[in-house]
């Protein structure tokens, strides 16, 4: 049975695909972002601090008996909590900043290690989170990813020139007087979020897979940054169902597969483009 | 209307501007020069409320600087930015303009944005990326945003650097055309062109002090203001 006739006949596979297409827009949206503040190794430290909310999450999840407590909401916390602390020190202790990412990065995924590793069958738990696994997406997971994506693009509609000011030159954004320091935080929050809508599909370790190659590939073919957020949502879609057929052919993990096709579709471009501006007289 | 008290500015332990006293009258062109290092642009930051003096005051409209922003306009220099950002000219110039809440820009803005790019020259690339344009023209488009909002104080750090002097004459006529309008603040390591178009001289050296023409150009020749 080949990939479609597959999509056609299991519920898992369509769910899988709803969940990577949801994945996709709020990824290719913020991963823009992302790419031209070049907040790439930030929004790094962001998705894995997110282990220590997931792994608190499952903790007190078997051992309380908490059948309703998703470790997607934890994830959800301690995005948003990272998110704030890396912004106030970018703010306000800039000369730190590389440390200070350095440590949430480990300290945050040693944490998560730890309080996985107090709950019995830890170690397919970790695995899932690490490296994802869209095959589980759930109905209630594509309704979370759902509600946070329209979250996503309700904010970056009505926000988008102020972050293209705060991108672009934060000198001029706070001459115009607009909250830099507000804005700024929105924008990590609304990385975090979108970090946490990825999870799902590829996992902490491999997200930075679809945040940021997609939206670079895009920013060589396009100088407008709304354009360059349609393609990156574009090849995002194209990645994910491109490296679900692939895994489902192969039977590689999912997950991996699609880093691992978007990585060489991002290669295959710095290489062509390369030889061009080479040509170019 | 800008006036400095015994202006002090050090960063940690290391003095950058001692006791400057200085006094701008509305509509001046004043240039600033001075050694690399000798604090010429934090003298601009420290006027534009983008750093807080150490001891002493700024007063701008009998306002301290972070409340008289509604009042400046800031041109950096082309190559403080990503050469990679995507943007046009004319979403450069917008950036000067106010938004609403909902994020949008009154068609008027938009207007005025054209006008402007046009006044500097730049009507045929009002669409074009900011980063294909020579450094001369993206330097004219970071003026052009800077003069939408109107403003009645316009900072310049040094706005002809690393581009050639055709261009870098353009600028300083488009400078010269804006003479009297605006209070002009213009660091620049191009003592002639300031001797030509600036009202008034300042030498930034950790302190501030006003020279005349004719001693800048005799300091100049015998070498004291090389960066």
């Amino acid at each position: 049975m080949n990939f479609l006739q597959a999509l056609m006949n299991y519920p898992t596979l369509q769910m899988a695909l709803f969940g990577a297409i949801g994945a996709s827009v709020a990824s290719g949206i913020i991963g823009s972002y992302v790419v031209v503040k070049r907040i790439v190794s930030l929004s790094g430290s962001i998705a894995h601090a997110v282990l220590s909310g997931m792994g608190c999450a499952v903790y007190l999840k078997y051992t309380y008996q908490l059948d309703w407590l998703n470790p997607i909401y934890g994830a959800l916390v301690a995005a948003c909590l990272s998110a704030c602390i890396i912004g106030l020190v970018h703010l306000y202790f800039r000369e730190r900043e590389d440390a200070v990412i350095a440590m949430i990065w480990s300290i945050g995924m040693a944490t998560g290690v730890i309080f996985i590793a107090q709950v019995p069958g830890y170690s397919t738990e970790l695995m899932h989170f690490l490296l994802g696994n869209v095959l589980w997406t759930s109905s209630s997971d594509l309704l979370i990813l759902g509600a946070l994506d329209l979250c996503i693009l309700v904010i970056v509609f009505c926000f988008h020139s102020r972050f293209v000011q705060i991108c672009f030159d934060e000198k001029q954004a706070k001459l115009r007087n607009l909250n830099v320091c507000g804005l700024y935080l929105l924008l990590l929050l609304l990385i975090a979020l979108s970090i946490v809508i990825l999870i799902q599909i590829v996992g902490i370790i491999l997200i930075l897979s679809m945040l940021a190659l997609p939206a670079s590939i895009a920013n060589t073919f396009t100088k407008r940054l709304p354009v360059m957020m349609v393609i990156a949502v574009g090849l995002n879609i194209l990645f994910s169902v491109g490296g679900l057929a692939i895994s489902y052919k192969l039977d590689w993990p999912a997950g991996a597969t699609i880093a691992l096709f978007s990585g060489m579709i991002y290669l295959v471009n710095l290489r062509f483009k390369q030889s061009t501006r080479a040509a170019t007289p | 209307m800008i006036t400095t008290n015994t202006l002090c500015f050090a960063y940690d332990s290391l003095n950058v501007i001692e006791n400057a006293s200085i006094s701008i009258d509305e509509g001046e062109f004043i240039a600033i020069f001075g050694p690399n290092g000798g604090g010429k642009s934090t003298l601009l930051n420290l006027l534009m409320g983008f750093l807080s003096p150490t001891s002493g005051k700024i007063q701008i409209f009998n306002k301290p600087p972070k409340k008289a922003r509604q009042w400046m306009s800031y041109v950096p220099q082309h190559f403080d930015y990503d050469a990679a950002f995507p943007i046009t000219a004319i979403e450069v110039v917008l950036g000067g303009s106010p938004i609403s809440w909902y994020g949008s820009v009154a068609r008027s803005e938009k207007v005025k944005a054209h006008e402007l790019l046009d006044t500097v020259g730049l009507k045929k690339f009002v669409h074009h990326p900011f980063s294909e344009l020579s450094g001369g023209q993206q330097q004219r488009a970071l003026i052009a945003r800077a003069l939408i909002n109107e403003p009645k104080i316009l900072f310049l750090d040094e706005p002809t650097s690393s581009i050639d002097p055709e261009a870098g004459q353009k600028i300083y006529e488009l400078l010269f055309s804006l003479k009297g309008k605006m209070t002009i603040i213009m660091v620049t390591h191009l003592l002639q062109s300031a001797i030509s178009y600036a009202d008034r001289l300042f030498c930034v050296q950790k302190s501030v002090s006003e020279k005349s023409k004719n001693e800048v150009c005799k300091h100049f020749a015998m070498g004291l203001y090389h960066p």
